[in-house]
C-alpha cells in the first residue's frame, strides 16, 4: 500500500491528475446516461404492464405518453399555427428563469459572503445570528413565496417600479443566501491555529489576514456551498414562478402545459425536462467555476 | 450553566431587536398588511386561530411524514444494494448527484395527472422522491467509506462480507444516516408544502397560505407561515433528539 | 516444516501493477524465518516493503510469487484459523463499541459465547492494565491507551503470532518507551512470536532478538542484525551493548540505502 503511494506521489503531475479527474467525470456521465436509459425502459415497461393489469395509477397515453411521443412534441408548434416550436418555447422560458436565478444567486451570494465576514469578525454576531441561519435551513422559507409576490407592483424604490420578477429573484436570493453564509463562515474559520499564528508573527492586518489567509483557505468550503446555493436559486426561482404565476419563466410554462395535458399530454413533459436541464446547466456552470477556483489546490485534500 | 447562558442570550437578544424593529417599522411607516403585517398581528392571528393552524400543520405534517418514511426506506434498501453491487452504485450515484441540482418538485404536475389529484398520493410521492436522494447518497457513503485499516482488521479476522456489513459498515453508516435525516426531515415538510401549490385538496399549510394571500388575509397567511416554520423545526428537532439518544458516539471520533 | 517455525518465507516477490507503466517491485526475493517465540523487527526507510511483507504474511495481500507458511500452514489457512493477531499504527477501534466489546470483536467473529467472551476480554484488559476502562468508549482514551486496547484485541484469540505494523508510531516518545516495556512484559507472559514493523532504530534494537534491515526500490532484505541484550530493563537503553547494536543497525541502513540522493535513486531504479 505505502509503496504505491510513495511512487505515485514522487512524480506528481498536474496534467495526469486533471485528465484522470476528467476521465472519471466522463465515466460517471456515461453511467448516468445508462441510468436514464434504464429509466426510459422502465417507463415503457410500466406502460406495457398497464395494458395487461390495472395499476393504481393512470398509465394510459393521456397521462404517460410514449417516450417517442414526448420526443415528437419537441418539434411541434407551441400553439396551432405558431412559428415557435414547443422546444423553442421551453428553451426560451428556461433561459429566462436562468437569468432570474442568476440574479438571485449573485445577490444571495454577495449578501451571504458579507454576513459570513461580519460573523467571523464579531463573535457576538456569530453567536446571535448563526442559530437563526442554521434554523432557517430547516424551515420552509419557500412558504413565503406567495406573500412576497403580494408585494409585487405595489411599491417602488425611487424611479424603480417593483415588479413580480423582482419578487421571484428575491426568493431565489433568499434561498441561495443561507447555504452560502454557513459554508463561507465555516471556511473563514478553517485556517489552522498555526497559520493564524504565522500571520500574526508577520504583524498582518485584519484585512491581510482575510485576503491572504482566510479567503484562500475557505475555498474548499465555499465551492460546495456555491453548488448548493446555485441549486437553491434554481429551485427557488421555479417554485416561486409556480406559486406566483409570473409569466416568462419555466415554472409558469409547466403550469400552463399541465393544464393542457388533456389535449396534449406530452407538452408538460418537455417543460419538466426543461426545468431539470436548467438545474443541470446551473450545476455545470458552478462546476466550471469550481474547476477554475480550485485549480491550484490538491485534488483529494480537505473535505 | 454559564456557558449555556452565554450561548442562549445573543440569539434571544437579536431576535428581540429584530421583532421590535419590525413592529416599529410597521407602526411608524404605517405599512399596509399586504406589504408586511406587524409581528403583533401575526401573533394574535396565530393564537386566535390555533385550531386552524394545527389542522393544516397536521395535514401537511402527515404528508411529509409518510413521504419521509417511504423515501428513507427506499433510500436505505438501495444504499445496501449499491454497497453490495457496484453496478447499482455506478448507475444511481451520478444520477443522484445530478438530481440534487434539479427542481424535482417540478415533477408534481405530472404526478398530479397520473394519480388522483384529489387524494394525498401525488404529494406523498413527490415527497418520497425528494427524501430518497439525500438518504441514498449519505447512507451509501457511510457504507462504503470505511477506514481501510478497519477493513484490513476485518479481513485479518477472516470476516465474511456479510459479517463486515453487520459489524463494521452498518454501524459506520449510522452517523451518515442521521446526517441524511437532518437534511431530509425538513426537506420533506418543504416538499409536502410546495406540492400543495400545484393544486389539489385545500387542507394543508401550502394551500392555506396561498388562499389566504389570494383573499388578502395577510395576517392569516403569515400566521400559516409561522405554523410551517414550527412544523419544519419540530421535524428537525425530533431527528436531533433521536440521534442524541441512539448514537452517543457521533460527532466524536477516535483519531489515533 | 517443524513446529518451532512461526513463519517461513522463501523467495517472496510482490509486484504492484505488474506489466503496467507504474510497475513497482515492493518485495524482491525475500527469505525470512521466524522461530517460535522469537521477536523480529522489520526496519527500513519508507517504501522498503516492510509493511507489504507484514501484509503478505497476514494474507491481507497476495504475494506475486514465493513460498510462505505461518505455523506450518498456508497464509490463507493461517488467517482462517486465526493463527495470528494484528495491530496497526492506527488503533482502528470501533467508536460505537465500548473498550471491552472492541476486544471481544475477534471472539465474536470466532463464535465464542457471550459469557466466555466477556471473561476473556476482562482478563486481557487486566493484562494491558486498563480494567477500569472496560465500559468506556474508545474516544475517551488517550492514544497510548487506545493502542493498548488494540494490542489486547490482537491477543484475544490467543494466537501464537503477533503482527505489529508501527503500533507505536503515532505516540510520543515517553509513552512509546512505556509501551515498549509493556509489550516485552506481555511477550514474556505469553511467549508469542512477534513481527514488528518500525521506523525507529532504538525501538527495533530494544525489542528484538533480530533486526531485519530492508531497503527500497526494489524492496528487499539487505541485512539481519542479531541483538543479544538479555533481559531488558530501563538500564538496557543506556548500556554499551545497546548502543553498539543501534550503531550496527544504523550502519546497515546507511550502507545499503545510500544518502537518498535522487541520482542514487535513479540508478537503483534502473537495475
Amino acid at each position: 500500500m505505502t509503496q504505491t503511494a510513495v511512487v505515485t506521489s514522487a512524480t506528481p503531475s498536474r496534467t495526469s491528475n486533471a485528465s484522470r479527474r476528467f476521465k472519471r467525470g466522463v465515466i460517471s456521465v456515461l453511467w448516468a446516461l445508462g441510468g436514464v436509459a434504464i429509466a426510459i425502459l422502465m417507463w415503457e415497461l410500466v406502460k406495457w404492464v398497464g395494458t395487461l393489469v390495472s395499476l393504481p395509477f393512470d398509465s394510459g397515453d393521456g397521462t404517460m405518453p410514449h417516450v417517442w411521443t414526448i420526443v415528437d412534441a419537441f418539434s411541434q408548434p407551441e400553439v396551432r399555427g405558431s412559428d415557435t416550436t414547443v422546444l423553442q418555447a421551453v428553451v426560451a422560458s428556461a433561459a429566462h428563469s436562468l437569468l432570474i436565478a442568476a440574479g438571485g444567486f449573485i445577490i444571495g451570494v454577495s449578501v451571504g459572503l458579507l454576513l459570513a465576514i461580519i460573523m467571523q469578525r464579531f463573535s457576538f454576531m456569530e453567536r446571535g445570528l448563526l442559530p437563526f441561519v442554521i434554523a432557517s435551513q430547516t424551515v420552509p422559507l419557500i412558504a413565503l413565496a406567495p406573500l412576497i409576490v403580494g408585494i409585487g407592483n405595489r411599491i417602488s424604490f425611487g424611479p424603480v417600479q417593483w415588479n413580480t420578477t423582482y419578487s421571484v429573484m428575491f426568493i431565489a436570493a433568499y434561498l441561495a443566501f443561507f447555504p452560502l453564509s454557513v459554508g463561507a463562515l465555516r471556511g473563514l474559520h478553517s485556517p489552522t491555529p498555526t497559520s493564524l499564528e504565522l500571520m500574526r508573527s508577520y504583524a498582518a492586518t485584519p484585512r491581510q489576514m482575510l485576503f491572504r489567509l482566510r479567503f484562500p483557505s475557505s475555498l474548499p468550503y465555499l465551492v460546495p456551498a456555491l453548488k448548493v446555493s446555485a441549486a437553491a436559486a434554481i429551485i427557488g426561482t421555479v417554485v416561486a414562478e409556480i406559486s406566483t404565476g409570473v409569466k416568462g419563466g419555466i415554472g409558469r410554462l409547466i403550469i400552463e402545459y399541465a393544464r393542457e395535458a388533456s389535449s396534449n399530454p406530452a407538452k408538460v413533459y418537455v417543460a419538466v425536462l426543461g426545468a431539470l436541464v436548467l438545474g443541470l446547466v446551473a450545476a455545470g456552470l458552478v462546476t466550471a467555476l469550481d474547476l477554475y477556483l480550485t485549480r491550484n489546490l490538491p485534488k483529494e485534500g480537505k473535505a | 450553566m454559564r456557558g449555556k447562558l452565554r450561548a442562549i442570550w445573543p440569539p434571544i437578544l437579536i431576535a428581540a431587536i429584530f421583532l421590535i424593529a419590525w413592529q416599529l417599522l410597521v407602526v411608524i411607516q404605517d405599512l399596509k398588511p399586504y406589504l408586511l403585517p406587524a409581528p403583533s398581528l401575526i401573533f394574535s392571528t396565530f393564537t386566535s386561530s390555533i385550531d386552524l393552524m394545527f389542522s393544516a400543520a397536521f395535514y401537511t405534517g402527515s404528508t411529509a411524514f409518510m413521504g419521509l418514511v417511504f423515501g428513507t426506506f427506499i433510500g436505505l434498501v438501495l444504499a445496501l444494494l449499491a454497497q453490495r453491487f457496484g453496478v447499482v452504485n455506478n448507475l444511481i450515484t451520478p444520477l443522484a448527484a445530478g438530481l440534487a441540482a434539479v427542481p424535482i418538485i417540478a415533477l408534481t404536475p405530472i404526478l398530479n395527472n397520473m394519480f388522483d389529484i384529489t387524494s394525498r398520493t401525488p404529494r406523498v410521492l413527490i415527497t418520497t422522491i425528494i427524501v430518497f436522494f439525500p438518504v441514498f447518497v449519505n447512507v451509501t457513503k457511510g457504507l462504503i467509506q470505511v477506514r481501510p485499516v478497519q477493513l484490513e482488521l476485518m479481513k485479518s479476522m477472516n470476516a465474511t462480507p456479510r459479517t463486515t456489513l453487520r459489524v463494521l459498515r452498518v454501524p459506520n453508516a449510522i452517523p451518515f444516516f442521521f446526517t441524511a435525516l437532518k437534511i431530509a426531515a425538513p426537506l420533506s415538510v418543504i416538499a409536502a408544502l410546495v406540492a400543495e401549490y400545484f393544486g389539489g385538496p385545500q387542507t394543508g399549510l401550502g394551500s392555506r397560505i396561498a388562499s389566504a394571500a389570494a383573499n388578502t388575509a395577510y395576517g392569516r397567511a403569515w400566521a400559516y407561515v409561522v405554523a410551517s416554520i414550527i412544523t419544519g423545526l419540530v421535524f428537525y428537532l425530533i431527528v436531533v433528539m433521536v440521534e442524541k439518544w441512539t448514537t452517543p458516539w457521533t460527532g466524536r471520533s477516535t483519531t489515533a | 516444516m517443524s513446529d518451532s517455525t512461526a513463519v517461513n518465507a522463501k523467495g517472496i516477490w510482490k509486484i504492484f501493477n505488474e506489466g503496467q507503466a507504474n510497475e513497482v517491485t515492493a518485495l524482491q526475493e525475500v527469505d525470512l524465518t521466524v522461530d517460535q517465540g522469537e521477536f523480529i523487527s522489520l526496519i527500513g526507510p519508507s517504501g522498503c516493503g516492510k509493511s507489504t511483507l507484514l501484509r503478505v504474511i497476514a494474507d491481507l495481500t497476495d504475494a506475486t510469487k514465493g513460498e510462505l507458511t505461518v505455523a506450518g500452514l498456508s497464509v490463507h489457512e493461517a488467517r482462517k484459523q486465526q493463527r495470528y493477531g494484528i495491530a496497526f499504527q492506527q488503533a482502528a477501534l470501533f467508536d460505537w463499541r465500548t473498550v471491552r466489546r472492541n476486544i471481544e470483536l475477534p471472539l465474536e467473529l470466532a463464535g465464542w459465547d457471550k459469557a466466555k467472551r466477556k471473561e476473556r476480554a476482562l482478563e486481557l484488559l487486566e493484562m494491558v492494565q486498563l480494567s477500569d476502562f472496560a465500559e468506556h468508549r474508545p474516544w475517551e482514551l488517550s492514544g497510548g491507551m487506545q493502542q493498548r486496547v488494540a494490542i489486547a484485541r490482537s491477543l484475544a484469540v490467543d494466537p501464537p503470532l503477533l503482527l505489529m505494523d508501527e503500533p507505536f508510531g503515532a505516540l510520543d516518545e515517553m509513552t512509546r518507551e512505556r509501551m515498549q516495556n509493556e509489550l516485552l512484559r506481555i511477550r514474556l507472559e505469553t511467549g508469542k512470536s512477534i513481527i514488528f514493523v518500525t521506523h525507529s532504530i532504538p525501538e527495533a534494537v530494544y525489542l528484538s532478538d533480530r533486526v531485519v534491515v530492508m531497503s527500497p526500490r526494489p524492496g528487499r532484505i539487505t541485512d539481519v542484525i542479531n541483538v543479544n541484550l538479555g533481559d531488558r530493563n530501563e538500564d538496557t537503553r543506556e548500556s554499551e551493548a545497546f548502543f553498539e547494536s543501534v550503531t550496527a543497525v544504523r550502519e546497515a541502513l546507511r550502507g545499503r540505502t545510500g544518502n537518498s540522493g535522487s541520482s542514487i535513486r535513479a540508478r537503483v531504479g534502473e537495475v
